[in-house]
């Protein structure tokens, strides 16, 4: 019943502790095809051992794993063959080459003959690569080192692509390749699961996010949808011509308008729920004899959204 | 199966590029094999009695070990008499012609041993003496290799805030062997292995604690690589992993002391009697080495402290299994330490040597055997750092 729609990832109530301490209790969502998920959360929130039990390496103690519709607990083998893991921790043979290295997971992961050399030459390509194929890796940058890790992980093509905090350490510009390439392997189809403490990399890349914090998921959703969750006010401004004033009555009547300030040839108003007010808004303004000439929202980020939800900054 | 050779095949291939396994594995057993052969080798000439004059400091432990082996000497087939004096008496005898030779051994030494520094001890030769003195000399200089070879990893302790008491722990154990054992060299009583079969096999059953660490150990260093998270992570069972750790630590293990062993009849003229049985008995003896590394890389938390232990653990049962001295007394201590895969290979050998076969082999191979298994199970018990491992 393997259907387009169907979930790549299906996490169900994942728990996991060690002696003591909880480090994850119960964290449920799932990843559709094509779908970037993010799981942002501070150190030690549990993304890594969130992870770690997707990918199978950590037995939960509660909860269910299923990929690709296969469940990991009962055929681990199977469903592992539908992930492809980049750990956070660097997990490359540093004295081999990049296309060793490649090379020899590629025949783990169950490739053989013209196909893993395909592969390995794709993947070389993919994460730019294909100059340095050669030489040792303990003597690649950090940022190639890391652009190797996850291109181990693309080898087999998975159907779920799990990133743990891939940009960590990284150059600014092997970051904007990295972020690149996850971009260009979802539109292919691909579910990726994408960890990350960045808000800007959350925002960018993923289609949802879930808010991890103290091993449980706080909140999840589109950006906007977090950010709605909040209830924070947006900024909306508006510049143009025209009879502003009567504009500026015409906008407090607004149930959405919470403050409406004018400021020259412009208005800036405090807004509840800003992409769904503003067309709202703009007819307001036509129909005061107010010309637009330029219109701009600005929404709290994922950082206040993170505070509201934790009472603690996401960076410390 | 095919995922296993692939793993196997390239942990082998990373050895044979890895210089350390032809040096820890195969160069240094058999240089040291030369040397100690060196040593016994005048044994069956005619050797004048000579004394030697040992200064140690107060109690350094493995400097007390200085002594203990050239006293050993004199059982050996070579006369020789020990002096213990203080370190200026040392040097004041051998110029006075009281002492044909003098040893001091500097103040911290096995302090500077554990820090992983070079032993520097002092030989000085009185004017006009022979082939003794030099015999003393080699002997002096071997057993500071010795230490060496261990020195190396136990320099890792230095930066380990809990190995101290580790270290303490080997350093009070080779003291407590020197008292509660009599070393004596040469043959012992109930084997047929001579002096230059003693020597081989000893190194041999030594450095094989070395040489499988290669494999099985790799799994310590692929947790700090990382690369081992991303191992369990392939579509394919977690034992499957370890498995091929301990078939590439067996196949190094059995290859290097293979090569040692033919090489080192070769070399110094031994005959250890039939191949066959001197085959089965390195199979049981690599299996049981392989065994220890297992429960090493259980325990260790990182490369340096499974190194640590492994240098430990290869003193201690080559010291109990006869590796650099025979060890002689009878009772419980002597029993219990002949269950010790060194102790196995110097013993099976003096079996085959003497004409046994796999039959005659039987209580060393039945040894061996629980060796392993008990061992296996130890590690398998320990609660893992790791759940997939
Ligand atoms: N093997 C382990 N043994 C004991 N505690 C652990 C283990 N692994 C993780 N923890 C603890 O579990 C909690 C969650 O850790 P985890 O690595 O999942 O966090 P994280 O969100 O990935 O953090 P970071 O952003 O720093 O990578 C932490 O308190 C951590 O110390
Ligand atoms: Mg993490």
């Amino acid at each position: 019943m393997t259907t387009t729609t169907a979930p790549v990832l299906d996490a169900d109530g994942l728990a996991r502790s060690f002696g003591s301490l909880t480090a994850v209790d119960g964290v449920t969502f799932q990843i559709r095809p094509g779908e970037t998920y993010g799981l942002l959360g501070p150190n030690g929130a549990g993304k890594t051992t969130t992870i770690s039990m997707i990918a199978g390496l950590l037995r939960p103690d509660a909860g269910s794993v299923t990929v690709a519709g296969v469940p990991l607990g009962d055929r681990p083998i199977e469903a592992k063959r539908h992930i492809g893991l980049v750990p956070q921790d660097l997990a490359i043979y540093p004295e081999l080459s990049a296309r060793d290295n490649l090379t020899y997971f590629g025949r783990l992961q169950g490739l053989s003959g013209s196909r893993l050399r395909e592969r390995v030459g794709a993947v070389l390509e993919t994460v730019g690569l294909t100059d340095r194929a050669k030489g040792a890796s303990k003597k690649f940058s950090g940022g190639m080192k890391r652009r190797l890790n996850i291109g181990i992980g693309l080898l087999h093509e998975p159907r779920l692509l799990i990133l743990d905090e891939p940009t960590v350490g990284v150059d600014p510009q092997s970051r904007h390749a990295i972020l690149e390439s996850v971009e260009a392997l979802s539109t292919e189809g691909m579910a990726v699961l994408y960890t990350t403490h960045y808000m800007e990399e959350a925002e960018r890349l993923c289609d949802r996010i879930g808010i991890i914090d103290a091993g449980s998921l706080q909140a999840e959703g589109t950006r906007d949808e977090l950010v709605d969750l909040i209830g924070g006010t947006d900024t909306v401004t508006l510049a143009g011509t025209g009879d502003l004033e009567a504009a500026e009555r015409a906008l407090a009547d607004l149930a959405a308008v919470e403050q409406v300030h004018r400021d020259r040839g412009a208005l800036r108003l405090a807004v509840k729920g800003a992409p769904r007010a503003i067309s709202g808004i703009v007819n307001a303004t036509a129909g005061a004899g107010m010309t637009l000439s330029d219109v701009e929202i600005s929404r709290p980020d994922l950082e206040a959204v993170f505070l509201h939800l934790t009472g603690k900054a996401l960076r410390d | 199966m095919r995922k296993l050779l692939v793993m196997i095949a390239a942990d082998l291939r990373q050895q044979v590029l890895d210089k350390s396994f032809f040096i820890f594995g195969l160069a240094v057993p058999f240089a040291l094999m030369a040397v100690f052969n060196l040593v016994f080798a005048p044994l069956t000439e005619d050797l004048e009695p000579i004394t030697v004059a040992v200064s140690v400091p107060d109690g350094d432990q493995l400097g007390a070990v200085v002594p203990q082996v050239l006293s050993g000497l004199d059982g050996g087939g070579m006369p020789v008499t020990v002096q213990q004096v203080d370190a200026a008496d040392a040097t004041s005898r051998v110029e006075e012609g009281e002492a044909g030779v003098g040893v001091v051994v500097p103040e911290g030494f096995t302090a500077g041993l554990m820090a992983g520094r070079a032993p520097e001890v002092t030989v000085r030769h009185a004017d006009g003496t022979g082939l003794e003195a030099d015999v003393v000399t080699g002997v002096v200089d071997g057993l500071m290799t010795q230490f060496t070879s261990g020195a190396r990893t136990l320099a890792a302790a230095q930066a380990l805030g809990a190995d101290p008491a580790q270290l303490g722990q080997l350093a009070q154990e080779v003291s407590a062997g020197g008292s509660a054992v009599a070393w004596t060299p040469g043959e012992s009583a109930d084997e047929q292995l001579s002096p230059q079969g003693t020597i081989v096999a000893g190194q041999a059953g030594f450095f094989l604690l070395f040489t499988v660490g290669f494999g099985v150990l790799g799994l310590v260093v692929e947790r700090e690589w990382g690369t081992l998270a991303r191992l369990l992570s392939m579509p394919m069972p977690s034992w499957l992993v370890v498995l091929s750790k301990g078939l590439s630590s067996f196949v190094l293990g059995v290859v290097a002391t293979a090569v040692l062993l033919t090489a080192g009849s070769l070399f110094f003229d031994v005959d250890f009697g039939s191949p066959l049985a001197v085959a089965v008995l390195l199979l049981a003896v690599v299996a049981a080495a392989t065994s220890i590394m297992f429960l090493i890389a259980k325990v260790a938390r990182t490369a340096e402290q499974a190194g640590v232990a492994q240098a430990i653990v290869a003193i201690t049962l080559g010291m109990a299994g006869g590796a650099f001295f025979q060890v002689g007394g009878s009772g419980m201590l002597s029993e219990i330490m002949q269950v010790n895969p060194v102790a196995a290979m110097s013993r099976g050998l003096g079996v085959t040597s003497g004409g046994g076969g796999v039959v005659d082999l039987g209580p060393v191979l039945l040894t061996m055997l629980i060796f392993t298994a008990a061992m296996l199970t130890l590690s398998w018990l320990l609660p893992g750092r790791k759940d997939a491992l």
